[in-house]
């Protein structure tokens, strides 16, 4: 028990002498599970709305719709409606495909003829206004959205004027833009007045849009989809319940999927952060550790300290980062404006809370472990002695430099003496890359989508959702990145104080050592800068379903990782140029050989 | 002090180092004048804390004195750029530390030819003038061994031979036998005399008799401020058989 | 020549005279060059009077006493084994300078940190030499050891005298130059 209280009071005295540190490790833990928090909010989020929106709406099991010749169509439909397992149905009602013009667009939408009077199943529920009357038309809401459409305003349908009665959202079809056409109801006569042989823009030709929708209740409404499936002939679109749910989920589902993504490699990058910081701190901590050691603590009890303050700041990182993906959730889970009422903050289940918890232990824990474990092992004297980890030595590097002007000899000369932290650098480079060109691939993406989604110029709520979810991403890794890249550098330009001022006192000029020390920074980072391009790809091909995102062109990619590099300099030589200006003696004296 | 004039390979007229501020003002070097003939070996000596480390840090540029003139071979060096100082370290100032600062990850001839490098000479070039001089400290075979293999007089002959990488006007030593033992110090002493000998000019800080006993001058500091100038000239009253106790 | 010495350097084997200078000379190098010559015979006789060595006169040579032989006695022998275990050391000699230094002070006949100057210049004066002399041996030769020696006792001397000049400055300081001290 004395131990335990031992190991908190030195953990907590640490923790208090260097508090800025403490508080960066934690802001780049908290920045990581925030995200996952995000990721995991997300999950099932729309279930719940669309089962508000159906029992709201009366929601129907199974919509049929029907193409082909006028009379034939109503036949089947009712056929069906008295097919085995089905208890009720409303319907058929007429359909039409006039082009809608309001505000500045133009689009064909889906109008569907009803009665004023509340149907039993599927009445879509106002959330604006008032029911179809004859010369108005109710819109569905998140189409609506889309053409920023309110109730009482004027539009035309193939160049009649309607007024617009009321908004209103239904469960019977995914909402817009999985559900395309736009959805509108009007009164049955209106929707017979659009009848395919009075539409002035049909092409000729062209097959016959469904004229009848039938919505169906069956027994089982569980079994709505075998239900489709066995009934389904040519000329009959079937659609059971469950599936307008999941296609109203994908909108979610790819955000989520992004967030986790993003959430990995911000997980990844904060390791990589916390490593150098641990590791950063390590030779300061190498003579607390050596005192620990001489006066009778086990190599396990220096583990500990080492690893309870870390933890500790883990775990109020993911509290800091639960409450703020709490806080930010809502920004993004909006289910869509086609189902009923925003769902409010999301209520984290104790296994999220569990996970995100688990993923900022583990972040802490693996950064932690190698030089808790190293500083354990170190013997007691050279601790005491305040030898640091000695640099390494690679010949061929060396007698390499040899060549090379001043300030690359001496970059590649310290690079060299700490391969490891030149490989966490061209890491933590390589992830903000890759962030950075999904980024760039998924504008490109939308901006084909959109040439492609053609018609009328409107913004494709997906893909807006989609990028937005994409720019939370980037900012919290490029926040990250840029957090990593000031800690490497702090760590090369402190642990290069005594090589640097010693050039100094042997005849390099201030100017040669800080360009020196940017080139120690930019040997790695080039590599993992151009390594991040293809890193992207290969993400992207393994993790995408369907297509595949196009890659940027070529001149994108050169800016990230030219500006990249820039990035990396600039932030090098500041720290550089501060140690330039301190006299060369007073380091030498303090930095014994 | 006299003043030897065109001969004079280092001066320093009034040179001051202090630190801090109102009572808590450290003058560390305070008003010193000095003269270093060329070829001349000057030796400073005086009590732990009187200023000769930072007397010979502002002499070799690698701190700027708070007031005072310092020249170089004629030319006035106190009011460089650090640049300039850098240039200056490069071409005509060797410096020796007690704490000898080799780098640890390279061999002896790449801690000795580091100098020359960083005064743009070709590798080549700048590796056969380290193992030059490391046969001329006597360290020929050695010159492939990292720090951490060499004894503690192996290493300040090391950084001796650093020192002399680019053929300085001046070589300053601190303290350079503070961390050795006595068989160490009389191998750094026999090189510090094969130096003088051919005609470089030394300026040695120490506390160390030994090398006091050796120099052509010496002169005693003690609160920043010069206090004593000796030529050890002339013979003894004994001889070495009375110094070990034989008699007569 | 301290007479334990000769007996011992007799005690491998009988030697000329001249050979045992030669061995000492050699163990003592330039330390040894102003040695007297006829110490060695004035510390012989003495030991042979003392029952601890004999002496021959070799066949053939004339009687002088490089040309002697000389060997160890039974007593001789007993003397060298009970000197060899001895562990006594020479005798510091710091009290005579120091009471120097105070009588100086206190009859103000002369500066004691003048005296401590002088004294500090010859011993380095001395210690030069003996540096010198150190650097033209071979290493690990016997005269460097003892020249060794010479250097680090002058250098602990050395040490005292600063330690000395340091006191007395104090002293001076504290008490001004017109009133006395104890």
């Amino acid at each position: 028990m004395g131990r335990i209280v031992l190991v908190c009071r030195l953990a907590a005295r640490d923790l208090r002498r260097r508090p800025a540190q403490a508080v960066l490790v934690l802001l780049v833990i908290a920045a990581a599970t925030a995200t996952l928090t995000l990721g995991l909010a997300l999950q099932g989020v729309t279930s719940q709305p669309y089962q508000r929106t159906r029992a709201a709406t009366a929601g129907p099991d199974v919509v049929v719709s029907a193409f082909g010749q006028n009379g034939g169509s109503a036949a089947r439909l009712m056929a069906l409606a008295r097919a085995p397992g089905v208890t009720g149905h409303t319907g058929p009602y007429p359909l039409a495909n006039p082009v809608l013009r309001a505000h500045g667009h133009a689009v064909a939408v889906q109008a569907e003829g009803r009665d004023p009077a509340p149907a039993p199943i599927d009445q879509p529920k106002l959330t604006q206004g008032s029911w179809v009357r004859p010369g108005e038309v109710v819109v569905e809401r998140s189409f609506a959205d889309v053409l920023g459409i309110r109730a009482g305003d004027r539009l035309t349908l193939n160049g009649r004027p309607f007024r617009v009665a009321g908004i209103a959202v239904t469960a019977a079809l995914p909402f817009y833009p999985m559900e395309s056409p736009g959805q509108i109801w009007l009164t049955r006569a209106d929707a017979r007045s659009f009848a395919p042989s009075a539409q002035s823009d049909a092409p000729p030709g062209q097959p016959q849009p469904p004229d009848f929708v039938l919505n169906l209740r069956l027994a089982d409404p569980a079994a709505a989809r075998a239900f489709a499936n066995a009934h389904s002939t040519p000329g009959l679109a079937m659609l059971a319940w469950q599936d307008t749910r999941d296609q109203d989920a994908t909108l979610v589902t790819n955000s989520r999927q992004d967030l986790l993504i993003g959430s990995w490699l911000l997980g990844l990058l904060a390791a990589a952060s916390v490593a150098v910081l641990v590791g950063g701190r390590m030779a300061d901590q190498t003579r607390r550790v050596g005192l620990l050691k001489a006066v009778g603590g086990t190599p396990g009890l220096v583990a500990a300290v080492l690893l309870a303050e870390n933890l500790f700041l883990a775990l109020i990182a993911a509290a800091a980062g639960l409450a703020a993906g709490r806080l930010a959730a809502p920004l993004l889970t909006s289910p869509g404006a086609g189902l009923v009422g925003a769902p409010g903050a999301p209520s984290l289940t104790v296994p999220a809370v569990a996970l995100v918890a688990a993923a900022a232990l583990a972040v802490a824990m693996i950064a932690t472990l190698v030089p808790a474990i190293r500083a354990a092992r170190t013997s007691t004297i050279r601790a005491l002695a305040g030898a640091a980890r000695p640099p390494r030595r690679r010949a061929a590097l060396i007698a390499a430099s040899a060549r090379l002007p001043v300030p690359l000899l001496l970059g590649l000369r310290l690079a060299a003496r700490r391969p490891r932290r030149a490989l966490l650098s061209a890491a933590s480079i390589a992830i903000t890359v890759t962030t950075i060109v999904a980024v760039l691939a998924f504008r490109q993406y939308a901006h084909n989508a959109q040439q492609g989604y053609g018609m009328s110029g409107l913004p494709n709520p997906q893909t807006t959702r989609d990028s937005q979810v994409l720019l939370v991403i980037t900012v919290a890794l490029v926040v990250l990145a840029a957090i990593n890249a000031i800690f490497i550098t702090w760590a090369t330009v402190l642990d290069a104080r005594h090589p640097s001022a010693l050039a100094r006192a042997l005849g390099a000029t201030p100017q040669q050592v800080t360009t020196g020390l940017s080139a120690t920074q930019l040997l790695p980072a080039l590599p993992g800068a151009i390594a991040g391009i293809p890193l992207a790809i290969g993400l992207d091909a393994a993790v995408s379903t369907g297509q595949a995102l196009p890659i940027p062109p070529a001149w994108q990619l050169l800016a990230v990782v030219l500006g990249t590099l820039l990035v990396v300099a600039g932030l090098t030589a500041i720290p550089a140029r501060i140690g330039a200006r301190r006299p060369v003696a007073e380091i030498l004296q303090s930095e014994l050989a | 002090m006299s003043d030897t004039g065109s001969a004079s390979m280092l001066r320093a007229r009034g040179l001051r180092k202090e630190y801090g501020r109102e009572a808590g003002l450290v003058r560390a070097v305070d008003g010193v004048d000095l003269d270093v003939a060329a070829g001349e070996t000057l030796a400073v000596m005086g009590p732990s804390g009187c200023g000769k480390s930072t007397l010979l840090h502002l002499l070799g540029g690698l701190d700027r004195p708070s007031a005072g003139e310092l020249w170089l071979d004629g030319r006035r060096v106190d009011q460089l750029t650090e640049r300039a100082l850098a240039r200056l370290r490069r071409a005509a100032i060797g410096f020796v530390f007690q704490a000898f600062h080799l780098m640890d990850e390279l061999t002896a001839a790449e801690n000795v030819e580091l100098p020359a490098l960083l005064a743009g000479c070709s590798p080549r070039a700048a590796r056969r003038r380290a193992l030059g001089l490391l046969e001329r400290t006597g360290l020929a075979d050695r010159a492939a061994f990292l720090p951490s293999a060499l004894s503690g007089g192996q290493r300040q002959r090391v950084a001796i031979a650093r020192a002399l990488a680019n053929d300085p006007l001046v070589v300053l030593a601190d303290e350079p036998t503070g961390n050795l033992d006595s068989a160490a110090t009389l191998d750094v002493l026999r090189l510090f005399d094969s130096l003088h000998a051919a005609g470089q000019t030394l300026v040695i800080v120490t506390h160390d008799p030994r090398i006091a006993a050796t120099a052509d001058r010496l002169i005693s500091m003690r609160d920043g401020a010069l206090v004593d100038q000796t030529r050890l000239t002339g013979g003894t009253t004994g001889h070495l058989g009375a110094l070990a106790g034989l008699e007569g | 020549m301290q007479q334990e010495v000769v007996l011992a350097m007799l005690a491998k084997e009988p030697s000329h005279g001249y050979q045992l200078r030669a061995r000492l000379g050699q163990a003592l190098g330039p330390v040894g060059d102003a040695m007297n010559a006829g110490q060695i015979y004035v510390t012989l006789g003495r030991l042979e009077k003392a029952g601890l060595v004999t002496s021959e006169r070799a066949a053939g040579l004339p009687d002088r006493p490089d040309r002697k032989v000389y060997a160890l006695t039974a007593a001789g022998q007993q003397r060298v084994a009970d000197w060899l275990a001895e562990v006594s050391w020479p005798r510091p000699d710091l009290a005579e300078f120091h009471l120097k230094l105070v009588a100086a002070a206190a009859a103000r006949l002369a500066d004691p940190i003048a005296i401590v100057d002088a004294q500090r210049r010859e011993l380095l004066r001395r210690l030069r030499d003996a540096q010198r002399a150190a650097m033209a041996e071979p290493d690990r030769s016997d005269a460097a050891l003892l020249l060794e020696g010479i250097v680090l006792r002058l250098q602990a001397d050395l040490g005292w005298l600063e330690a000395c000049e340091r006191n007395w400055t104090g002293r001076r300081g504290q008490s001004g130059a017109t009133r006395g001290e104890s």
